[in-house]
């Protein structure tokens, strides 16, 4: 027990208030407009992305990018605010997307109009999240985990073999193609620019629906659900109610940007809601900031972000080396010693590159993915074996055991030990991860989640949380 | 106790969060813009030789779309791995300079549909191999056909993928119905089954091939019993159990035969005496051996073929031993590739999509590993696909008798 | 009647995998508190190294030395192997959250999971792996009495896996270092104060879970002969089942209950349907958490105010 921490509690907020220089002036200003505000600066900012960017490319992965905020949304009402692990987030995205597609599509002849549709959709979902939340009555977290990822098992099984049961609602494992795309007011959605819009109109209206209602007294009786659940009850908090309400509007949610989802992609299928897709959900939330609306957003679209930028090895390289940057600037200080630590790596590269490629020559005639100046630049600096496969496994483990070293020497030999560390890091980069862009993504996601939890369990954008243990 | 902070009100971002979250996020945005999808399509592997003296040098990138990662990924690199061989070799034969672009979709049509627009983005791309399965063409579909590339497929069957909706499609085997149709007749004319146990492993080309050989057992006459099982399931001791003693057939239309084997096993565990009888996945020398199966297949083995030695110890110099699955992204792969290199020919050093779909169309290989020469219908079937049966004597495969 | 003991045979077989790595899950849970779910990814490396001692002994056609004394080296080298990946998680993963709130560690442990799944894929490569051990364990060896055909590999995991609980159960209730897992599970923090140390509890118990999973793992191999990186999803999931219907922190709660999944597995696909064997487990455990939380063998939970 620490004295004086209830002082500590108090000025907290005074000093993250205090920052001074641009940057404090700048947030200053930005947290001094009304909310209302700041969502329509961000909202006309990314209006003007589809207009900015040429390709559609890039504006389908700002659906994606959309698609999977929304679903951070969601899923962020009940874990973020009222602390329920719903580990079958997923099967509401499906639900919704399979619900719409069997309302607008030829697998039962129904072609309803979408204004009919997807209100029915919400609908249905958000009473399949009331009826998976009354186990949670009788449940605690870890329980209820459970429950909700075995009836995310379950509905994946009965979407793909629905159709054995005698009435083929599913598609079985072809699933439901030929689903219409959303039109209403006279206008068809069919490119992804009108879906971009589409999404951008319906995320604004959802975050700030979603706002007042966590200004309002549900807001914060789940707040105090999620902090201290049986303090909550002894101060009449309906927990009970306030539980299936989560869940419900999680699952809404969800199953809104199911039916986006269906009529975006004009068919549905068992393969797109798989587990791999809840841990996608989850990395978004927790790098956001599990709790915050801006977070879930944010997260979701970094996330999508980088997932599919990092499917060309040329844009997934300069990712890697910008990421690597960003994360030294942040923590490395004062600028001196990040400025030795980068000098030192360069002339280790160099150094090794030059003396490696006189005694084998076939260790540095390996080819590099990036292009242009910075492409040779990697040429000459990192060793790039003819076949390096092999020795590259090897630098990997030897570069997950030196993270993990790193996380537990002194401050001193940790700055010693980061300059090596950063050439074995390009090294297998540069000869193994980015010959297997689809493995690097998931390890990747896999990173994220650990080093959030352990960094910075509050995401980017959330607050730290006081907890009384 | 312990105490931690906490900030109730949600002003005052922190400024190393902000920080982080602004770097990271200008890092990409200067990517995406700067780059904009249509940066140079990288190889992911293969050496490129220089001109030689043969024919106008041609560059241009092609877009390999299949799953390379996931429970299928295995399969899916052997495809990719295949491809890679065939523009390899195309290139040192004719002195071109035509790139392997990789599209891993997991099988996830909502992936593959991402793939297939970056692809429709580039114009460096002319032309795609693949997509592997019926739900990535039905997502990848529209869209590449929305830019007039051409994609020919090495294993996607279900028969309705060639029903006018994807003009740009084609595939170089045959769909499942005429499978499913071939088999049920081996099985009804030569092996003459009066029961037949058919177990499909829950996927869209094994249910494909199943709902074509059920009826038709059952038309001529056959006592069917029907079951199945998903991929990730590990055991199959209960499901062999099931299978009873006069039973003649089990017919496994599976895509994995690692999995097969293994029923192979566990009914020789129990003593159980019916044969397997197993579709093209099931098709592996390396993998499938139970002595007295019997396998269709739309390629002939080329493993014990004399003819194809050398091809097959170049594959696998280069990238290990294979199965059956990928094979067919070999022959996929020339047609793609004769129809760039005609475009070349016919235009300038970087062929117009137009032009290579067009030449897509009209290919005429004459001798292919698929043991036919390659030639398109017009809505994107192969012309007069065929099949074979073969059977499993002493660990080897053999022709099996018709 | 035969029918019906093969079945059992089979969901025995089955139960045992189960059990052991529902052991796993309980020991971790009991002390922690903790779901690990990056146990399905050790029982997977455990396998793929059981395959690495095979295949450096001269595969499954060739070995170099007898039979018996292969197998106690790969369950030797799985067992350690695992043992010590397990404890290297711990340190790396959790200990750092042991006072942190519910869900870091289990997102953590997904991180863990999707991790260690991609690294075997990037460093062993993608293709599947083969104990082919009818070669060397014969099927003709074993009981074959009329139609009733269980093979040797069956038997030995059986029996394998019973020797392993009986000597946990017999450790964990009578030696000092079961004591402290007991008293850890306890109270971790009164176990403290009387001077229990808890960290090296802690670590004990997942290496013993580790253990379990490589031993596990291993057995899979025999049993099923591939060895696939993606196997540990869905085994995982199942004796996570089976350490909940038993009880979960309760050691022999999750033998019954993981033995329970296994037979309810085999049971259901031959005489139900093997298409909907999963969703049927799945939603028996669904009315079972409902119906009962804390499981068959469980304590009820009381919380301290």
């Amino acid at each position: 027990m620490s004295i004086g921490s209830d002082r500590w509690v108090e000025t907290a907020e005074s000093r993250t208030e205090g920052r001074r220089g641009w940057w404090g002036r700048g947030m200053r200003h930005w947290n001094s407009l009304p909310p209302l505000g700041r969502l329509g600066s961000l909202v006309a900012l990314a209006a003007l992305v589809p207009v900015v960017v040429s390709s559609d490319f890039l504006v389908r992965v700002g659906v994606n990018g959309m698609l999977l905020a929304l679903l951070a949304v969601g899923l962020n009402v009940s874990v973020g605010w009222a602390g329920l692990l719903d580990l079958g987030f997923v099967a509401f995205y499906g639900f919704g997307a399979y619900t719409f597609a069997l309302l607008s599509s030829d697998q039962l002849g129904i072609h309803l109009p979408t204004l009919l549709a997807v209100p029915i959709v919400i609908l249905a979902t958000g009473i399949l999240g009331l009826v998976l939340g009354l186990p949670s009555w009788r449940l605690s977290g870890d329980y209820l985990a459970i429950v909700t990822l075995f009836f995310s098992q379950i509905f994946l099984e009965l979407t793909l073999n629905f159709d054995r049961l005698g009435v083929d609602l599913t598609g079985g494992p072809n699933g439901i193609s030929g689903v219409d795309p959303f039109s209403f007011l006279g206008f068809e959605f069919s490119s992804p620019t009108s879906y971009f819009y589409l999404l951008l109109v319906l995320i604004a209206l959802i975050v700030t629906m979603l706002y007042l209602v966590d200004r309002s007294r549900t807001g914060r009786a789940w707040r105090a659900l999620r902090d201290d659940p049986l303090a909550a009850e002894i101060m009449t908090v309906p927990i009970r109610r306030l539980k299936l309400m989560a869940f419900a509007t999680g699952a809404a949610i969800a199953g809104l940007a199911g039916s986006l989802f269906a009529s975006f992609q004009l068919g549905v299928y068992p393969l797109n809601f798989q587990i791999q897709f809840l841990i996608v959900i989850y990395a978004a939330l927790i790098l956001g900031g599990s709790g915050s609306l801006a977070g879930a957003v944010a997260g979701g679209i970094v996330v999508t972000l980088v997932l599919d930028l990092l499917r060309d090895p040329a844009q997934a390289s300069a990712a890697f080396y910008g990421l690597i940057a960003v994360t030294l600037i942040a923590k490395v200080r004062p600028w001196r010693t990040l400025a030795a630590v980068v000098g030192a790596t360069v002339a280790l590269g160099f150094v090794v590159h030059v003396v490696v490629g006189a005694i084998w020559p076939d260790a540095v005639a390996g080819e590099v993915q990036a292009t242009g100046v910075f492409g040779s630049a990697i040429q000459s600096w990192v060793v790039l074996p003819e076949d390096p496969t092999t020795i590259g496994n090897w630098a990997f483990c030897a570069l997950v055991v030196g993270v993990i070293a790193l996380t537990r020497v002194s401050a001193r030999t940790r700055t010693i030990l980061l300059v090596p560390l950063l050439y074995l890091a390009a090294f297998v980069w540069e000869n193994r991860l980015v010959d297997e862009p689809s493995i690097t993504r998931q390890l990747l996601l896999g990173v994220l989640l650990i080093v959030m939890m352990l960094s910075r369990p509050h995401g980017l954008l959330g607050t730290r949380r006081v907890e009384r243990v | 106790m312990i105490l931690r902070t906490q900030g109730w009100a949600s002003r005052g971002r922190i400024k190393a969060s902000a920080l982080l979250l602004g770097g990271f996020v200008a890092t990409l945005a200067l990517i995406a813009a700067g780059c904009g999808g249509d940066d140079s399509g990288s190889s992911a592997s293969g050496t490129t030789t220089g001109a030689s003296s043969s024919g106008k040098p041609c560059n241009a990138s092609i877009g390999v779309l299949t799953v390379l990662t996931g429970a299928a990924g295995p399969q899916g690199r052997e495809m990719l791995h295949w491809a890679q061989l065939a523009v390899d070799q195309f290139n040192q034969a004719n002195g071109t300079d035509i790139k392997v672009v990789e599209g891993d979709d997991q099988l996830d049509p909502a992936q593959a549909a991402t793939v297939a627009q970056e692809w429709a983005s580039n114009p460096k791309i002319v032309a795609v191999v693949g997509p592997e399965s019926d739900g990535t063409v039905d997502s990848a579909g529209p869209i590449l056909g929305k830019a007039g590339l051409a994609m020919v497929s090495s294993t996607a069957t279900s028969s309705r993928l060639t029903d006018g909706k994807y003009p740009t499609f084609y595939r170089v085997i045959p769909p499942d119905s005429l499978q499913g149709s071939q088999d049920a007749q081996y099985m009804i004319d030569t092996l003459k089954v009066k029961k037949v146990f058919v177990i499909d492993d829950q996927s869209a080309y094994s249910k494909g091939i199943a709902d074509v050989v059920v009826p038709k057992l059952k038309d001529a006459g056959v006592d069917v019993s029907t079951d199945s099982v998903s991929q990730n399931n590990t055991d199959y001791s209960a499901l062999v159990s099931k299978v009873s003693d006069d039973t003649d057939v089990v017919f496994l239309p599976w895509m994995l035969a690692a999995n097969a084997q293994l029923f192979g096993d566990q009914m020789s565990e129990q003593g159980k005496k019916a044969a397997i009888f197993g579709s093209d996945g099931v098709f592996s020398p390396q993998d499938f051996h139970v002595n007295g199966s019997y396998l269709s297949t739309f390629s002939p083995d080329i493993q014990s073929d004399p003819k194809y030695a050398d091809l097959v110890k170049e594959f696998e110099d280069k990238y290990g031993q294979f199965g059956a699955f990928g094979l067919t992204t070999y022959p996929a792969t020339q047609v793609v590739l004769d129809a760039v290199k005609k475009a070349c020919d016919d235009g300038d050093s970087t062929p117009a999509i137009d032009a290579v779909a067009e030449n897509v169309k009209n290919t005429n290989i004459q001798d292919s590993v698929l043991g036919q020469p390659i030639e398109f219908e017009s809505n994107g079937e192969m012309k007069n696909a065929k099949f074979y049966v073969y059977t499993i004597k002493n660990g080897k495969y053999v022709i099996a008798p018709s | 009647m035969d029918f019906f003991i093969q079945q059992l045979v089979n969901g025995l077989t089955l139960g045992s995998l189960y059990a052991l790595l529902a052991l796993g899950y309980s020991i971790v849970y009991g002390v922690l508190g903790l779901l690990n779910f990056a146990q399905g990814e050790v029982y997977m490396v455990g396998a793929f190294i059981g395959f690495g001692v095979l295949s450096g002994l001269g595969g499954p056609t060739a070995l170099v030395m007898p039979v018996p004394i292969a197998l106690v080296l790969m369950f030797a080298a799985a067992a350690l192997g695992s043992g010590v990946l397990s404890v290297a998680i711990e340190r790396v993963a959790f200990k750092p959250l042991r006072d942190a709130s519910r869900i870091a560690p289990l997102i953590t442990a997904l991180g863990v999971s999707v991790f260690l799944q991609n690294a075997v894929l990037l460093l062993l490569g993608p293709d599947i792996r083969n104990y082919d051990a009818s070669s060397f364990i014969p099927f003709t060896s074993g009981i074959h009495v009329g139609p009733l055909n269980v093979s040797l590999i069956r038997i030995i995991v059986i029996v394998t896996t019973v020797a392993v609980m009986v000597m946990l159960t017999l450790w964990v209730g009578r030696s000092k270092l079961g004591r402290s897992m007991r008293a850890v599970s306890y109270d971790r923090e009164a176990a403290q104060m009387i001077g229990v140390d808890v960290d090296r509890t802690i670590m004990i118990a997942f290496f013993v879970g580790g253990v379990l999973a490589g031993i596990a793992g291993v057995m899979a191999g025999l049993v099923f002969s591939r060895v696939f990186q993606l196997m540990g999803f869905v085994a995982g999931l199942k004796a996570f089942t089976g350490a909940v219907i038993g009880g979960i922190g309760s050691i022999p709660g999750a033998m019954l209950g993981g033995m329970l999944v296994g037979l309810a597995e085999s049971f259901t696909a031959a005489y139900i349907s093997s298409t909907f064997q999963n969703v049927i487990v799945f939603a028996v455990l669904v009315v079972m958490m409902v119906v009962r939380p804390t499981g068959l063998l469980g304590r009820p939970a009381v919380g301290k105010v």
